[in-house]
């Protein structure tokens, strides 16, 4: 175990790494938990919003009168209600050679208003809303509006966006170029690509999702004339952040009169970290009816509105010797942001994926550049592994492809590139130095656990019953620990990304814990008592987790990008060892011993040699609470708070192993075996790491076969519900056989790494690798993504896509 | 309705979904979708499961419905199936949780008479309820557990469960028998 310098070592009482049970799933298994479209405060009226029809058009006029006669309708409101809101700003603008963005009033660049009132650029661009008394009111309002549009031509490739004479989207951002961005060192990988004894190619579309967490969203907006207060419920992964963003860049409000409170949330994986026009609008209408406002998506409408992902179209370049050293990186990619930047998505397009492309490599040269342009689609965002997925899906397809031209085993390539042990900290050229690893370790166990040497003759059984066997390898390494709040300044990000947590010990020896961070499905109530009970000593039974209350929690920027267990966790920790540091203090003056001869460990504290000579935690508690006896300089009561924000990231890495049936007759594919080796560090709870590696797993899958935001010519997103969106589903998917590395960061008190996302960044390259695999023999380099049966069947038959 | 009998009148295009959640207040049963495929707001319609998001209250009338909420009590102790999906961790976000429950309940009775359901037998029951979170890993993980638990403890019912799953109302009795409850 590795401490951060300065701090108190790791003194747990093994209570870490237990797979304790999730103390959540009782309520959720009743179905007792509140989401936010199980809020029903007293005299609520329901909003419902109009979406654009239509993916480009100015607006020509807006009718509401005809809405405003329906029955219980109570307001319908337009742009031109809102004029002193400001818009929904972007906080992570990465600093690139070039940026445009629409204006800010405070300057900031990026912005999306609360209601289009000049033109709309995608479908479900919000244009007006209803309140009425009832949810189905307010829909039927909606359609008595109407709208009179001046139709313009429709984009929605961010190549076809960047190209001469394409619509343009904002007056301010002329040609759509939202920003050009690069990372690495370009001419060197321009001459490692020039002397390159071998180069491969690759054109990749990394698809549109969907990251569909199975509840929509929902915002309820409670404003109190009497206090001039607002409260906000939101299906929302960052509370605190979504506080600031509103009161501060959005109303305009003192920060000290928005309350954000997150319910039970139902899953988010990205999308629900973002602000929304949805979450302003029910602050605002409640305000103006002096009544709650209540609004719950449909599943079309979240399709059309909540952030979608990946989207991507790549050149990428890999150079390498014919013995299999890679040498040079190059990646030139064009990414959709959609209509209009969202909170953090233009991050993500870039930084996030662009430091990441050489993955668990040592290549010497690489080079990232990303055109991110706006197009008529609804705005990208961060999508479970975000950024981390496109760049480790580049990177291993082209892996395999140069293993293929130089006729070496994928394996044995990779293992011979892998970044070695002694290196680390690693910095990988391309801006992010990696805390630690055993790369060579990891592999190897993954290969082994596969059964990788036998696959020949697995292949060989396969073919007897008219089947396809393909095997497919990729590895990654992804960011985790968002983050050292300076770095992520240069990053281009706006505001601290650091986490706290307070731990509050009651006269009677009970603990509560109030984090910063907010659960969408982690079992942060489960885990963040652990972590306290472990260092204090103290029984989990005992210890309580509150979050997701702007009000009755420390700040914090909430659960994404896999940070609650190495950064949320940490300021847990570090405060009980504030707290035992404090009782070990007070404890010489109980125990009547000088400071150096008092031990706390088991969740008491005793005199070093005398244990007889002791206090229990209970009796320490109570004894500060009268605070009898305490010499001036130590406080009375245990209350303790920390705001952790580590020296740098941390860096999760793996190894997965793909196996693939392809039908010989029907084109389908069937992964019939998966192996995943992830190495998060040091891990709390397995049993809840595990659910998060094997959902993390299936969705990625999903991207390889199914998953798709498919746009027509005129923008209307074709697969908007379900039954046009593949999700996978419990037929889709195999056991997996999982297992673990742990290699501890050195950036965190509990040496963790990110896991609750990672293990979906690299199924989508094994996955795609299997299949090419399966069907090498017939010449077939690449094929895109989702790995349809009809796709792969006219591969088979010899066609091009 | 969950064992009470409940008398009101509904207009005849309101869902049975609408009728829980915003008329009785049984918001246990979820909205995940609007086209039917999530399974979120599965109950039991005298036994079977169904989605209540595709049926009309009107169409339920004199049917006995089952919800989250008639499963266990409000911090009541858990039956058999939900034990063992808390064992194996089989809910995260806990959104799809209430919905596989309640389909997941008819998977276990109907097969009590029986070898327990096999694993593709289970994937094939759960194709109806989506789930974003687990991947289902744990979710057919807790049902085997529940299975064999059930085998285990109760081997009399198995026997007598074979005469009565027959017809949906009998899975009806059975469903009561299960979870200790009238329907
Ligand atoms: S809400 Fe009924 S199936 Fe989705
Ligand atoms: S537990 Fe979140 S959708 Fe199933």
């Amino acid at each position: 175990m590795t401490a951060v310098t300065g701090e108190v070592p790791l003194q747990g009482s093994g209570l870490l790494g237990q797979p304790l049970d999730a103390r959540e799933d009782p309520q959720l298994l009743r179905g007792e938990a509140k989401y936010v479209a199980d809020i029903d405060l007293p005299g609520t009226a329901h909003m419902a919003i109009l979406g654009s029809p239509v993916a480009h058009a100015k607006i020509l006029s807006i009718e509401t009168k005809a809405a405003e006669q329906m029955p219980g309708v109570l307001k319908v409101a337009t742009a031109a209600d809102f004029t002193d809101v400001m818009p929904l700003p972007c906080i992570w603008i990465p600093g690139g050679v070039e940026s445009h963005f629409p204006p800010h009033p405070y300057g900031l660049p990026g912005a999306r208003p609360v209601l289009t009132g000049d033109a709309v650029r995608h479908v479900g661009d919000p244009i007006a809303v209803v309140v009425a008394e009832t949810p189905r009111q307010a829909a039927a309002a909606l359609a008595a509006i109407a709208v009179e549009y001046e139709p313009l031509p429709v984009v929605t490739r961010a190549d076809d966006a960047l190209a001469e004479g394409a619509p343009q989207l904002h007056e301010a951002v002329p040609g759509n170029l939202n920003a050009y961005w690069t990372c690495g060192d370009k001419d060197r990988t321009e001459a490692a690509l020039a002397e390159a004894e071998v180069t491969v190619e690759l054109d990749l579309v990394n698809q549109r999702t969907i990251n569909s967490p199975i509840e929509p969203r929902g915002a309820v907006g409670d404003y109190n004339a009497a206090t001039d207060e607002y409260t906000l419920y939101a299906s929302t992964q960052g509370p605190h952040n979504h506080r600031f963003l509103l009161a501060a860049l959005v109303l305009g409000i003192p920060f000290n009169k928005l309350r954000v409170i997150a319910p039970t949330v139902g899953g988010s994986f990205g999308t629900k970290g973002y602000l929304y026009p949805d979450m302003a609008l029910v602050l605002l209408l409640s305000k103006a009816l002096r009544r709650p406002v209540k609004w719950v998506d449909t599943r079309t409408g979240l399709m059309n509105s909540t952030v979608q992902g990946r989207d991507h179209r790549q050149h990428v370049v890999l150079a390498g010797t014919r013995d299999g050293r890679m040498t040079g990186l190059w990646a030139t990619s064009y990414a959709n942001l959609g209509a209009y930047p969202s909170t953090i998505g233009p991050g993500v397009a870039t930084a996030l994926m662009g430091r990441s492309i050489s993955g668990m490599y040592d290549i010497p040269a690489a080079f990232c550049e990303v055109y991110a342009a706006f197009t008529n689609t609804v705005s990208l965002g961060a999508q479970r592994g975000s950024g981390r997925a496109e760049a480790a899906f580049l990177m291993e397809r082209l892996v395999d492809r140069y293993a293929s031209e130089i006729g070496m085993d994928p394996a044995a390539v990779r293992r011979m590139n892998l970044v070695p042990k002694e290196k680390f900290p690693y910095d990988n050229g391309l801006g992010w130095t990696y805390d630690s690893g055993d790369y060579q370790l990891n592999f190897d166990k993954a290969m082994e656990l596969s059964g990788y040497a036998d696959m020949p003759a697995r292949k060989a059984e396969a073919r007897t019953r008219g089947k396809r066997l393909g095997v497919g390898l990729a590895t990654y390494v992804a960011i985790c620990g968002v983050g050292p709040s300076t770095r992520m300044s240069k990053e281009g990000m706006l505001g601290g990304t650091w986490e706290s947590a307070n731990i509050r010990v009651h006269p009677t020896g009970e603990v509560t814990v109030t984090v910063g961070s907010a659960s969408t499905g982690q079992s942060h109530h489960t885990v963040f008592a652990q972590v306290a009970a472990d260092e204090l000593g103290i029984d989990p039974a005992l210890v309580q987790v509150y979050e997701g209350d702007t009000l009755k929690a420390p700040y914090g920027q909430g659960t994404y990008g896999s940070r609650s267990y190495s950064m949320a966790a940490p300021a847990v920790a570090l405060t009980a060892r504030k707290i035992k540091a404090k009782l070990v203090k007070a404890g010489a003056v109980f125990l009547g011993v000088p400071e150096e001869k008092v031990v706390y460990a088991g969740g008491k504290v005793y005199e070093e040699g005398n244990e007889e000579n002791t206090k229990t935690f209970a009796e320490l508690a109570m004894a500060m609470w009268y605070g009898w006896g305490l010499p001036h300089e130590i406080e009375p009561a245990i209350d303790e708070t920390t705001h952790f924000d580590p020296p740098d990231f941390n860096y999760p890495f793996g190894t997965h192993v793909a196996v693939v049936e392809v039908d010989e007759l029907t084109g389908e594919t069937e992964v019939v075996a998966y192996t995943a080796v992830d190495d998060a560090g040091n891990i709390g709870n397995p049993k809840i790491v595990l659910g998060q590696i094997e959902g993390s797993i299936t969705h990625g899958l999903g991207q390889a076969l199914m998953e798709a935001a498919v746009y027509d010519e005129q923008g209307l997103l074709v697969s908007s519900d379900l039954t046009k969106y593949a999700l996978p589903r419990a037929a889709d998917v195999p056991f997996f056989t999982l297992d673990k590395t742990t290699t501890p960061s050195p950036h965190n008190p509990l040496g963790a790494k990110g896991a609750g996302e990672i293990a979906t960044v690299p199924p989508a390259a094994a996955v795609v690798n299997a299949v090419v695999d399966a069907l090498s023999d017939l010449g077939v380099q690449h094929i895109d993504m989702p790995l349809t049966p009809e796709k792969v069947w006219r591969r088979l038959r010899g066609e091009a896509e | 309705m969950n064992g009470r009998p409940e008398q009101f009148s509904a207009e005849p295009n309101e869902l049975l979904v609408e009728r829980l959640r915003d008329g009785l207040g049984l918001t246990g049963t979820k909205v995940g979708c609007d086209t039917g495929q999530c399974g979120t707001c599965v109950v039991r319609l005298d036994g079977r499961s169904v989605k209540s998001c595709l049926i009309l209250t009107a169409s339920a009338a004199g049917s006995r419905v089952t919800t989250i909420e008639g499963v266990t009590e409000r911090g009541g102790e858990l039956t058999g199936l939900q034990e063992a999906l808390r064992q194996e961790h089989g809910t995260q976000c806990g959104f799809c949780t209430p919905g596989m429950v309640m389909a997941l309940g008819e998977l276990v009775e109907n097969t009590a008479d029986r070898e327990a359901p096999t694993e593709p037998e289970i994937r094939e029951w759960l194709t109806g309820n989506l789930c974003r979170c687990t991947g289902y890993h744990s979710v057919v993980r807790g049902v085997q557990r529940a299975c064999s638990a059930a085998r285990a403890e109760i081997p009399e019912e198995i026997s007598e469960g074979a005469a009565v799953t027959a017809s949906a109302a009998s899975a009806a009795s059975a469903s009561a028998s299960a979870s200790g409850k009238e329907v």
